[in-house]
């Protein structure tokens, strides 16, 4: 019983320090270029166009801005 | 039992707590801070500016709202006599070349602090980006004003006017 419950709280322990929350004024890490999904933009572009013509939908990919979630 | 499973999770609890910072909000004392300029030739330090109304401006260079209210806070600069009136940016870039660079492309005459370890937006418990803070002659902060559209330099010279007012008037 103890076992499991040093078991269940080593977990939650894991799982908290796996979260890490980005303050507004680090947004900056998240606009760099090796933090896109697509790191080719021309190919991100052509799939981005390909997927809205066929389903008249924008993808999840990501949206305008420099990162800071202000626009 | 139960009782005894909740306490085992109480640092857990105090330990994510302990990283929540308080945003510094209208009617608190603005803190004090005391930074390296940008350009790496003065130092920037709000104290210095007592007795006056300071326009405390955090911004970025990858944050296209900062970058486009800064010609904003360049003309209300020049607007106030600059012994009453003071603008101060803090740019929170963790490489300060970024900083350089962007004040390259949009040179403005007013002090920009440089804070790469991010220690003064956590201070004032930023929660957005840019966040503008104007300040009163006693250092208290009578505006926080959270990111940037068009007119809204419109609503914060009419509050540095009223803050340069009340003085007059006292």
């Amino acid at each position: 019983m103890r076992s499991a419950k040093l078991l269940v709280l080593l977990g939650i322990c894991a799982v908290a320090s796996a979260c890490a929350h980005v303050e507004p004024w680090e947004r900056g890490l998240l606009a760099r270029p090796d933090m896109a999904w697509e790191v080719d933009d021309l190919a991100a572009s052509q799939e981005n166009h390909t997927y809205f013509s066929k389903e008249a939908a924008m993808p999840g990919g990501g949206a305008g801005g420099g990162g800071c979630g202000c626009n | 039992m139960t009782t005894r499973w909740l306490r085992s999770l109480l640092p857990l609890a105090f330990a994510m707590a302990a990283t929540a910072a308080v945003a510094v909000d209208e009617g608190d004392r603005a803190p004090d801070f005391q930074a390296r300029s940008v350009a790496g030739d003065a130092e920037v330090a709000l104290h210095s500016m007592r007795g006056k109304v300071v326009l405390v401006d955090f911004w970025a260079s990858w944050c296209a709202p900062c970058k486009a209210a800064m010609p904003e806070f360049e003309k209300i600069s020049k607007e106030f006599p600059a012994a009453q009136f003071a603008v101060i940016g803090v740019n929170v870039d963790t490489k300060i070349e970024d900083a350089r660079r962007a004040l390259e492309k949009r040179p403005v005459s007013y002090l920009n602090a440089s804070d790469p370890t991010g220690k003064l937006p956590k201070r004032f418990g930023l929660e957005t980006m840019p966040t503008t803070y104007l300040i009163d002659q006693t250092g208290v902060v009578r505006v926080v004003h959270k990111g940037f559209r068009n007119g809204d330099m419109d609503k914060l010279r009419e509050q540095v006017k009223k803050l340069l007012d009340q003085k007059k008037k006292s």
